[in-house]
Order: structure tokens, then sequence, then C-alpha cells
């Protein structure tokens, strides 16, 4: 066996209305060239100018990654030729990043990982490629679109860990409102070094580069791939070569080329963005605006007594954690799980809609949520009315009180109309006064509910019944 | 009629409706054609007469010429390179942009040394560019055909960028007025980027006031280069303001006489010091300090060490892919080896390669950081100066213009102060004018004056002051005897 | 004085090459410069200088506003080369 050294390094699009350094479009689109500026595409005498909304958000997550953050924000040059860098040299952060050191506790398994970081830096996107058989085609719609790179230190220590941190770095993109962080649009990759070590060994192993998987499951499989040859070459006591792989379709990786020597990109202080300071207004609004993460919420409903799949299922989207969060601040916390858990998510993912779109509010299921945990409707009833106010987007507390679906709680209301049940069936109530037939409680309870439209409250319904019964029978003596 | 004519005295035959506009843009355009082949000032001489009606600025109708390193939508831009050669932008430089909603005329862009780099105006793709006063003698550089067509008449005006002294010294070997403002002051977007933390736009004209209108209409805050800086006050009207007190100092390590032999440059020198006597009279407070030597030797190394640096990277976008000529071979790396290969000059290569090499990891210490540790020293060491004095008065060069067979673009092991003093103002982004104010061999030189930090107000108004003692206002080269 | 094989390679890095007898005069000038730079780094107490970037302290900067304002047509995108396809530059075959 093997201890596994894995470090990742997380870019993702950031979502702003313009890009990092230029003022046209930032937007995912399939159109080529039409995201353009003088900027994105390099040309002679262009220069970069800082996106306020970039540097923010840049901020927001660093701080919510518990970095630490500069007293001053300033970029440097990353200098290389390649085809999808039209500058040649990317504008990123090597001097003063957004945010130094830090870390992002992620449960795996039941236990809490605390994932080290390097860095987080704010940089930009290259243009893309698309490859055909004999040519390449440069569309320069992704160039210059706001990219944050989360560099972890080497501290992860399985598939199952990088996944989850992958994962939970998403949600957290999410949850600060900072990106999209769709894998599928290429909005969130990542770079694996992976490297195994003997227990005993005191240095890292020789490492292995995978660059630019989007996939969360490529992530996985490509660890997992690589755990497996890396520990049979050392098995047989061969070396592991220092190189850049990829991981193709059948989940094999495979070796794209040597590492000969480290680049040297040649860093220096991009003189035209000069420096402008980090200020303590800036940091208290930001510090302000942080929400409670995920993981918190997650310990906050374990301690609340939810399940732990309850706890990570309404932990893990911000906007249901917050509806949920509104809905027990009124009502009852048991019941209100019962309806987020089924009728609530169930109608999002049926809708393909997320929580903010949802017609019914938080407030209006509190109401339901609270009638239905004081006993005053049944559960049934309150996911029946429910899905009729989806339907018709209407409030469920107008359409119980219009269709009198409100229960009869009114104890004289319910004894006149169950003493005139008892006059029709004098049989039964005879059955039990004399022959001790318990059933004769539960066909009253149906004929209750049947002549009150099903609206007399049951419990209320089998209090006033039983004694009633009782009564008869004392009477009868 | 026109020829050599100030914007003011344009102005007036505007104004008063003796020469149209577009009769103005005809005559420049014939004189520009008329020195083309022998002085090649232009890389493009515009054929249409394009004017915004709607302006009531000084500059309306006026023509100028550009540099052709500013970017100019539809109009072929070069910056005077072969990896340029056909590259017609897409998009207008902010100055361009300014000069053209302000009224003015554009006449043609101007040939500069191959992408600014080189002080010479001896490296352009489309040939040398020649001195006005003596066609055997360089123009300097890089704006030189900016200088030149200035010095020969043909415009008023003309813009520049400087980056070392590339506006300043031509001026000086061309006798007429250049100007770089503080840094910021104007807007480089659309300017082909030399050396960033360097990179000055500024103006070239036959005297001190033009400068000054030119400015005023260019200057300001732009939303396109976040270097530049808001700037309210008015420079025209700074210009007469009495500068009794005021006080000028020159720096004993670069005019000392004793340390020169050469005859032209002891007279230079000779002239300077009179000079210095006129502003005394004129009410200037005029003293000599010392600097360390070290400092001033290390100008040179610190300025071509940092603008080479920066230039490397600058100009890695000029790979022949989206735009310039495209290179042979069959994977993307060869099509840039060989654009490049091909389309820069020898010197341009040494300079990136230099420069390069000063960024590498192992080098940027001891190299690149060092020179921008210097950078600092000199100009902490000037503004504490600036707390005394209110500006710095030097010869822009110890001579008149070198002729073609005295000057090499080589690195030069000897130290020259007196060449290259002007960086300074690079430095610190401090404005700085020079103006002419003595010939040598027949050939002009001039004397330069910079102050501090947004003070260009009262820069120019010394300059302005200064200038009327000289005897070199409003002079450029009759050569050819024409005018139109 | 430098290697010529170093220097051939410095500029093979920035994707060009020269002359053997550029090379030359190349090597002379950084025997030049790198002679020049030794005297600055003999400057007292250099190292304890912070390195400057920007000419001043600039307090005027603005971080632009998260706006889009000013983009280019696809037209003008492609103006500038004569090799595309279906509004792509194209370029030879980028091996991953």
């Amino acid at each position: 066996m093997y201890k596994v050294v894995i470090g990742l390094e997380v870019h993702c699009e950031l979502e702003t209305k313009s890009k990092n350094f230029s003022s046209a479009p930032n937007e995912f689109t399939k159109i080529p060239n039409i995201n353009v500026g003088t900027v994105d595409l390099g040309l002679p005498g262009i220069l970069p100018v800082a996106n306020k909304e970039a540097v923010k958000k840049a901020l927001y997550t660093s701080m919510a990654l518990n970095c630490k953050l500069p007293d001053e924000i300033i970029f440097d040059r990353k200098n290389y030729y390649y085809a999808d860098l039209p500058k040649g040299y990317q504008i990123t952060q090597n001097t003063k990043p957004v945010g130094v050191g830090g870390y992002l506790d992620i449960l795996v398994n039941g236990k809490i990982k605390r994932v080290t970081l390097h860095d987080v830096h704010l940089e930009e996107d290259t243009a893309s490629l698309e490859h055909h058989p004999k040519y390449s085609l440069i569309d320069y719609n992704r160039s210059g679109i706001p990219l944050l790179e989360i560099v972890s230190d080497p501290c992860i220590e399985s598939a199952d860990e990088a996944v989850q941190y992958l994962e939970d770095l998403r949600d957290l993109f999410l949850y600060l409102g900072v990106s999209e962080a769709k894998s599928n649009y290429g909005q969130m990759r990542c770079d694996v070094n992976i490297s195994l070590m003997k227990d005993t060994d005191t240095e890292l192993g020789t490492k292995v580069e995978m660059k630019n998987i989007n996939a969360f499951n490529n992530v996985r499989a490509a660890i997992e791939y690589e755990i497996k040859r890396q520990s049979e070459l050392l098995d047989k006591g061969e070396k592991v070569v220092q190189e850049t792989r990829r991981i193709a379709e059948d989940g094999k990786t495979y070796s794209m080329r040597e590492k000969v020597d480290a680049v040297d990109y040649k860093y220096f202080v991009e003189p035209n963005i000069p420096s402008t300071p980090v200020t303590d207004e800036l940091l208290d609004e930001l510090k302000s605006n942080l929400p409670e993460l995920k993981l918190s919420r997650y310990l906050k409903y374990k301690e609340l007594g939810l399940s732990d799949e309850d706890a990570l299922t309404l932990s893990k989207d911000r906007g249901v954690s917050d509806y949920f969060e509104r809905v027990i601040e009124k009502s009852d916390v048991n019941t209100a799980v019962n309806f987020m858990t089924t009728s609530i998510l169930s109608t999002l993912n049926k809708l393909e809609i997320n929580i903010d779109e949802l017609f019914i509010t938080s407030n209006m299921l509190s109401g339901v949520v609270d009638l239905v945990s004081k006993g005053n409707i049944s559960l049934d009833h309150g996911k029946k009315i429910l899905y009729q106010a989806i339907d018709e987007e209407k409030d469920p507390n107008l359409l119980i009180k219009k269709a009198g679906l409100h229960q009869i709680n009114d104890e004289d209301e319910l004894l006149e109309l169950i003493k005139s049940i008892m006059e029709e069936n004098t049989e039964v109530v005879r059955q039990y006064v004399e022959d001790g037939n318990m059933s004769a409680i539960n066909f009253f309870i149906g004929q209750t509910m049947k002549k009150s439209n099903r609206q007399a409250n049951p419990n209320k319904s089998k209090e006033i019944i039983t004694k009633e019964l009782e009564r008869r029978k004392e009477d009868a003596k | 009629m026109y020829r050599g004519k100030s914007i003011t005295e344009l102005r007036e035959l505007l104004d008063k409706e003796e020469l149209t506009s577009e009769e103005l843009f005809d005559k420049a355009k014939k004189l520009a054609y008329a020195f083309q082949e022998d002085y090649n000032s232009f890389v493009t001489i515009m054929d249409d007469y394009k004017i915004k009606r709607r302006s009531d600025s000084l500059i309306k109708g006026i023509p100028y010429a550009l540099k052709d390193n500013f970017s100019t939508n539809g109009i072929l831009t070069t910056s005077s390179s072969n990896i340029l050669k056909d590259y017609v932008p897409v998009y207008d430089a902010t100055i361009y942009k300014k000069l053209r909603k302000a009224g003015g005329v554009l006449v043609g862009k101007t040939v500069l040394d191959e992408l600014a780099m080189g002080g010479t105006g001896t490296t352009a793709h489309t040939g040398v560019v020649k001195n006005p006063w003596n066609k055997t003698c360089m123009t300097g550089g890089s704006s030189a055909g900016s200088a030149a067509a200035v010095a020969l008449g043909i415009v008023p005006f003309s813009i520049g960028s400087d980056t070392g002294d590339s506006i300043r010294k031509p001026a000086s070997f061309c006798g007429v007025v250049g100007y770089k403002p503080t840094y910021g002051l104007i807007s480089r977007y659309g300017l082909f980027a030399f050396a960033s933390s360097l990179d000055h736009v500024g103006v070239l004209s036959r005297n001190v006031k033009d400068s000054a209108i030119v400015t005023d209409i260019i200057k300001g805050k732009d939303i396109n280069d976040m270097v530049t800086i808001n700037y309210d006050k008015n420079l025209v009207e700074s210009l007469d303001n009495d500068i009794k007190g005021k006080k000028l100092f020159y720096i004993k390590e670069i005019c000392d006489k004793s340390q020169y032999t050469d005859k032209d440059t002891l007279k230079v020198l000779d002239d300077f010091y009179k000079l210095l006597d006129k502003c005394r009279e004129l009410g200037f407070i005029v003293e000599e300090v010392s600097i360390d030597k070290a400092l001033l030797e290390a100008v040179y190394p610190t300025y071509m060490t940092i603008s080479c640096a920066e230039a490397t990277s600058n100009n890695s976008n000029l790979t022949g892919i989206q735009f310039g000529p495209r290179g042979e071979g069959n994977s993307v790396e060869e099509i840039m080896f060989d654009a490049r290969t091909k389309g820069f000059s020898e010197l341009i290569k040494r300079r990136f390669v230099l420069g390069s090499y000063i960024l590498q990891k192992e080098n940027q210490e001891k190299l690149f950081l060092n020179a921008c540790r210097v950078r600092r020293l000199i100009v902490d060491k000037m503004n504490e100066l600036f707390k005394d004095y209110d500006g710095m008065i030097l010869p822009a060069s110890g001579g008149g213009a070198p002729s073609f067979d005295d000057s090499s673009e080589k690195l030069s092991s000897k130290y020259l102060l007196l060449e290259n003093h002007l960086a300074i103002g690079n430095f610190g982004g401090f404005p700085s004018i020079t103006i002419p104010f003595t010939f040598s061999n027949d050939m002009p030189v001039g004397v330069n004056i910079t102050g501090r930090v947004k003070d260009d107000d009262l820069v120019l108004n010394m300059a302005n002051k200064i200038e009327s003692v000289t005897g070199y206002k409003d002079i450029y080269s009759k050569v050819g005897d024409i005018d139109v | 004085m430098i290697d010529k094989s170093k220097l051939k390679d410095y500029a093979n890095k920035l994707m060009f090459d020269m002359e053997d007898s550029e090379y030359e005069t190349l090597q002379e000038e950084f025997d030049v410069i790198l002679k020049q730079m030794e005297l600055i780094g003999k400057i007292p107490n250099i190292s304890s200088v912070e390195p400057m970037t920007f000419p001043y302290k600039n307090e005027d900067v603005d971080l632009r506003e998260d706006e889009v304002r000013d983009y280019l047509t696809v037209g003008e995108v492609l103006d500038n080369t004569k090799y595309q396809v279906n509004d792509q530059v194209k370029v030879p075959k980028v091996v991953e």
C-alpha cells in the first residue's frame, strides 16, 4: 500500500456581465467570436482595465475560504506562447494573490477533512480551440473571462476526497453566487497532481500531472487509474516518470509529454493596472454578505435532529437551505423537513426550476406546515393542497379557506354532528354499549368524516366519539 | 502662406476665411509629398480630407500628423515594422478619437524607429528618416517622422510617443518643441506598447503654446487606460503666469565642462550657461546641484533593463496569427517562429533576447528588480529636489544631430550622461519639455525642462517664458524653398 | 561571456531565430549591459529598496464597473486574417 498525495488546481469562471479586463460580454455561447473585445484579441495598443465585480467576487470567495487577503490588488503577467493566448501573456496574480493559505472543510464518508489551500488567484481565461483532423480553429469568446484559480496543498489522499472537495467547492461557488460552475460548459475545470509514496518515505514521490479535466467522475477515474498504474510500477521497483498525462474516454490515462524542465513564465507586475487598495470598507461589505456555509448548516440540522440524509439534502443548495430555515422559523421542524424533502424538492426537480422560481413562498409553506403540525389538517391533505396550489399558482392557505377544506375544530359543532350520526345508527351504539365492540369507534369516525366532507378534525372527532359512547355506556348501567 | 505657420496663425486664417480647412489639408498633403522622397517622414499620407464639422476647438480644421504606432481604424498602422506591414486596425486610439472629435485633420502617419524601440530614426521598415536641417544627419527617434514633419513645416503639430526620450530627443535634433506630459495625463489606449510603465503620449510643435493647446484637448481620464488621471488645470491659460522666484536646478555632474573635450559639446554647454543667465534675468533662480554620479550612470542601464523586459512581453502578441503576415509551417509554433523571425529586424530581436534574459527567474532579482530599485532611488532623489526646486533644466543633448556614419544603435560602454538623462522623466512620469535653444555646427540643439508630477501647467509656463529669450521660437527648416 | 548557444536558446524560446553574426553582436551587447548592471548591484543597500513598477502613486485609479460597453463584430475580429473557417481563425492542428 502506498500513501496517495493529491493536489488540485481548480479553475472556475466567475459570473460577471463583462470580462476581466475588457468590457466585452462574459456569456456562454456557441456562436464563435461574438463576445470579443480589442483586449481579448490582443490587438496592438490595447490595455487591460480590471473589472471591479470580478475583483470583489474573488476576494469574497477567498474570504469564504478563510484565506489571508491582500492589502492591495495588483496583477502579474505570465509570459508564454500558445495558440489560445493572443496577447502572448496571461494576466494573473503571482506577487499578491487575492487569497493566501486558507482551507475548506469537507465531509468525506461522515468525517470532516480539512483541505488546506496554497493560494487563490484571479486571472483570465484563454481562447478556446476546436480541433479538426487537419487543423484547429480559434474562438476568442472565452478569452479574458475572469477565472479564479484555487490551488490546494498536496493534502488530498483519495479519489473520494478529491471528488468531495470538488463538489463542495462547486457548492461553495453557488452558495456565494460567484459562478454558475457548470463543468459541462467548462466553467469549472481542474488540474490534478498526483504522486505515491511509502508510509516510511519522507519526501513526496514523482508527480504526474493531468490537466483540464471537466467532469468530476473523470477526476475520479483518472485518480483511480493513476493509483493503480503507479502502484504497479512501484511494486515492480520501477520509476514513475514525471510527466503530463491525459484521461481518455476509456477511463485510462495516457502520456502526453514528459516534463523536460520547468517553463520559466518570466512573471512581472502588470504595469498597466495600478495598485488599488483593499479597503476596510470593502472587506466589511463582503463580510456582512458572507452566508453561513454548507457544512455549518449541515451540522446545525443534525443538531435539530434531522437524519444525515435530510441534513445533507437540505444544506446542499443555499436557496433551499435559506427557504427551509425561513419555514422552520415559524413552524415545526419535523413537518417542515417532511414537506421540504418530498413535495418541495420533487416539484423543483419536476419543473426543473430552482427554489427562487417556485410559486410557493416559505411563508405559504410555513402556514401549511403549521396547520398540519397542529393537527388542524392531515399531512395528506396538506400535501394535496400544496400540489394544487403549485398547479394553480395560488396561496395554499387561501385554497384551504376558500374550498372550505379548513377543518371543523369547534367542539360543539362536532358534538352536534356526532350526536345526529349516533341517532341514525342506534344499532352500532348498542353494539358498543352492550357488547363492547370497539370497532364502533372507527365506524363513527368514518361516518363523521364522510358527513363533514372530510372537514372534521379527526383527532377531536375521535375524542368526542369515544367520550359520547362511554357516556352512553355509563347511562345504560 | 501655409508652411511653418503655428496653430494660432492658422486659426486666424481660418477664422478670417482667408483659407478653408480643406485648402490647409491640400497644402499640407502637397508638402508631405514634396519632402517624402528626401526626408521620408511618412508611412502613409492621407488621400482624403476628413473633418468633424461640429467642433469649436482651436484645432478645428488644423492639419496634423500621427506617429504610426497609434491605432487608427481603417488606416494602415505599421509601427514601422515588417511584422505589421499590412495591419489595418479595427479600432481608434483614444488620442486619435479626441483629435478627430476636436476637428483636427489627419495628414498622415509618421515613420518611427521599428516598434518605437530606437533613438535614431534609421530602423523603420520603410527606410531612414532624414534630418530637415541636414540630410546627412539623423533625426533621432523614435518619433522621427513626427519631428521631421513639424521641422519641415508640413504640419504645425504632430503626435509622438516617448518611452526614454523618443519625443524630446528628436525634438532637440530637429529644432522643434517636444513635450511629454505627466504619466497618465494623456491616454495610451491605442498606442502600440513598448514599455508600459515608461510609455507616454506627447506632442511635437514649433512653439510651447501649440503644445499646450493640443494637450488641453487630448488630456484627461480615459476609461480604457487605468493609469490616466483627471487634470482640470488649463495649460494654455497658465502659460503667461509670472515666474519670478521660480527655482530651477541643473546637475553639476552632467553640465560641468571640465569633463568634456568635444568642441561641439563645449559650445552647447557655453550656450546653455548663457541661457541660464537669461533665465536669471527673467526672474528665475537657477542653481547647480550635485547628484551621486553612480546614480546618474545607472540611468541608461536601468532604462535599457526595464524597457527591454517590458517590450519582450508587450510584443508577444506579434505572432502573425490573428493579424500580421502569417508565417509558414506545419504547427502553430512553426508559423509563429517563421513570422517573428522574418518580421523583426536584428536590433529588435537583440533587445527582446536581452529583455527576456533580464526577466528569467534566475536573473530577475539581480537584473530586473535591481533596475526597478534604482528607478525608485532616482525618482526619490528627483522628488527630493523638487521639494526645493520647481524644475530641472539641462541640455537635451551634448550636440546637434549626429550624422549617419558616426553613430550606431549598439550599446555604448561609455557613460554618456549628457545623452541619456531624459529617461529620468519617464522613470518618475515627470512632465518634461524640450525647446530649441541654440545651433551647433548648423544643427539645432534643445534645452529640456522637467518638473514635478502633475505640474504640467508650471512646466509649460516656465518653458514658455524661456522660449521667449532663446530666439528660436517658431523655427523650421526652410529647405526646398517652397511654400504652398 | 554568455554562450552563443544559450543566446540562441533564449531567442528560440521567444519564437524567432537570428543569424550567426547577429548572435555575436548580441554577445557583445550582453557583455556591456551586464557589466553596467553589475555596477547597479554595487549601489549601497540596493537590496533594501522596494522595486518601483508605477512612476508614482496614483490615487486616482478606478476599477471598471462591470458593464458591457464595447466589443468587436465578428467581421472585425477576423478582419486581419484571411485564414478563417466558420467565423474562427484557422491554424495548423494544435496537438494537445
